[in-house]
């Protein structure tokens, strides 16, 4: 197994197609659709890296990502956005600890490189 | 009686509201009012017995008013005759005041001779200052009305034609008085065939005394200009209608504003719009298109393969086009920094070749200013504008031609980028929609590369024109300004 990868998109059909994309890559996945329940899978579960929607539906994805780096440090997350061009909103999320983002504008070919990428770069600076 | 009378004439002289002096032959005064010791500001007993010209004109020597009383007092012609004039005198606390004079000879007929002269002097001082100032008033007036230039004023009668065309009308019509003056209004009202709402307006005045509108003119020239308009009833003493008078103010440079607010407006709209649109659009296309590359890799027949790579790139049209409008949408303020504006073009140059050009021979003239200051800019967005302009006008050469590409400081103020092709053109009703998102005049454009270009350009407070002739070619003009 590659990594361990919590997914957190309130859309199904999005989060299957990265469930099923990661399962492919040999990942394990555990997906949730919202960022109350991903904080409950991060306390009892222990994951190599979180992909998150940086657009949902109660928790925004920024507040779920402050709330992970209160109590995981270096665990790496990695955000989807489908604002391909939304600067302020990737500039906060790396205010707050983001290890990258991945665009919904993107190939699918490319987020996965740019995922792995992301991950491997956190990994090796000790995610911060 | 008789001395009743003696004492009233005594009493209604002496308090006279004009000046009377009564003068022997030589002007010494034998007698004066109170008016007189009032405006002259001196006893009668320092008047009494002195001459008039002494007390009256201490400090004017004044040819005219002796030679006057010359002829008055003159003996040799029998002819006598009251003489008027007006002069200054020094008066009360040494202001000086303008007196109307009047002065009679007496004759006396048993010697055949003028023996004295009655002198009457009105104060007009007060009645002519008014006269001044409404003098000045009205030239002023006058002043300011030829000096406005955006409003007319013209006056008809209840025949429809101009009796008054005044303040700023020649200006503003192109006609002048004398060719328009008796000539019916509508000359001024109507535009080509449309029919004129000069009727209604008429109306509405008459019925409400006064209506205000914005409409349509035009000028000897045919031009048109849009005005606000009032018209107010032309009344005359007794309050009869004897015609209307219309105050038109030339509102073109608000309504070009407008326009261009309304551009603007109706752009920050469209992109609210494709950019909300995008966003719906882009997770099914992402699940489609994710779906699909998974698919790829499965055992498939040839012909589904074939089917599903049509699907593919169609599929990667539609998310380039919502990456655009995206791109398009975003409100990002530039990443500024220092740029060179020559060498940013220079960078952009060899990328013109990579898209999808016409094979045609295209030449490229630089005339680059040299010791160009810096513009404040965002490198990544000005070379997006750059390219833009320049691979339409490789698109506009299918049969080759030049781009120029100059660049000028202007007055230390700003650098000045034109981008000169040899091409097919604009026609001249496309111009003012170049800029609209979604327009294109190419089978395959999205509409959205020049809408951008004008973005990029308004966010780094420059500006973007275009000037064009069809099958002469297409000018560019950006303006960045300097740090």
């Amino acid at each position: 197994m590659l990594y361990k990868i919590l997914i957190v998109d309130d859309e199904s059909p999005v989060r299957e197609l990265f469930e099923d994309l990661f399962k492919k890559e040999d990942c394990q996945v555990v997906g949730c659709a919202s960022g109350e329940e991903a904080l409950v899978h991060i306390k009892k579960d222990t994951f190599d890296v979180v992909l998150l929607d940086i657009k949902l539906p109660g928790m925004s994805g920024l507040e779920v990502l402050k709330n992970i780096r209160d109590t995981h440090k270096n665990l790496p997350v990695v955000m989807i956005t489908g604002f391909g061009y939304d600067e302020d909103l990737i500039a906060k999320s790396k205010q707050f600890g983001c290890s990258g983002y991945i665009g919904k504008n993107m190939p699918v070919a490319q987020i996965i490189v740019t995922f792995k990428q992301f991950v491997k770069n956190a990994k090796e600076k000790g995610c911060l | 009686m008789g001395m009743d009378i003696r004492e009233k004439l005594s009493d209604l002289i002496e308090n006279a509201a004009v000046l009377v002096l009564y003068l022997d032959r030589n002007g010494n005064i034998l007698f004066c009012n109170k008016k007189t010791e009032d405006v002259i500001g001196l006893n009668r007993a320092d008047i009494l017995g002195r001459n008039w010209l002494e007390i009256l004109f201490k400090y004017t020597n004044n040819i005219m008013i002796k030679e006057m009383f010359k002829a008055v007092m003159d003996d040799s012609t029998s002819y006598k005759r009251t003489k008027d004039f007006q002069c200054h005198i020094l008066g009360a606390n040494g202001i000086t005041r303008l007196i109307s004079w009047n002065i009679t000879p007496i004759f006396n007929k048993n010697t055949q001779t003028t023996e004295a002269s009655a002198l009457f002097g009105h104060d007009i001082t007060e009645t002519e200052e008014r006269e001044t100032s409404k003098k000045n008033i009205e030239d002023s007036l006058k002043n300011i009305f030829s000096s406005i230039k955006e409003y007319s004023l013209y006056v008809i009668n209840l025949d429809g034609n101009i009796t008054y065309f005044g303040m700023g009308s020649e200006t503003m019509f192109g006609w002048s008085k004398r060719d328009i003056i008796f000539k019916h209004v509508n000359i001024l009202h109507d535009i080509d065939e449309t029919p004129s709402n000069l009727p209604f307006i008429l109306e509405q005045a008459r019925l409400f005394g006064k209506y205000e509108t914005e409409t349509e003119l035009v000028t000897k020239n045919k031009e048109i200009i849009p005005v606000n308009l009032t018209v107010n009833q032309f009344l005359d003493p007794n309050g009869k209608l004897i015609g209307y008078i219309f105050i038109a103010k030339d509102i073109t440079e608000r309504k070009k504003l407008e326009y261009q607010i309304f551009q603007t407006e109706k752009l920050v709209a469209l992109g609210q719009l494709s950019a909300g649109m995008a966003h719906e659009i882009n997770n099914p296309l992402f699940v489609i298109s994710g779906r699909l590359q998974m698919l790829k890799n499965e055992k498939l027949s040839q012909k589904v393969k074939d089917n599903l790579a049509l699907i593919d790139s169609q599929t990667d049209r539609i998310r380039k086009l919502v990456d655009r409008i995206l791109k398009f949408s975003r409100k990002s303020t530039p990443n500024l920094e220092p740029i060179d504006v020559n060498e940013a073009i220079e960078q952009v140059l060899p990328l013109v070749n990579y898209n999808k050009l016409p094979a045609a021979k295209i030449e490229i003239e630089k005339t680059f200013a040299k010791n160009m200051p810096p513009v404040k800019g965002d490198l990544h967005q000005l070379q997006e504008v750059f390219l833009n302009i320049l691979i339409n006008a490789y698109q506009s050469m299918p049969n080759g031609g030049i781009i120029k590409i100059i660049t000028s400081n202007f007055k230390n103020l700003y650098a000045q980028i034109q981008i000169v092709d040899t091409g097919v053109g604009i026609p001249a009703h496309n111009l003012k929609d170049i800029f609209m998102p979604f327009f294109s005049t190419k089978n395959d454009g999205t509409g959205l590369g020049l809408s951008i270009c004008h973005n990029i350009i308004k966010n780094h407070n420059g500006s973007i024109e275009l000037e064009s002739q069809v099958n002469n070619g297409t000018t560019f003009t950006i303006k960045l300004p300097f740090i």
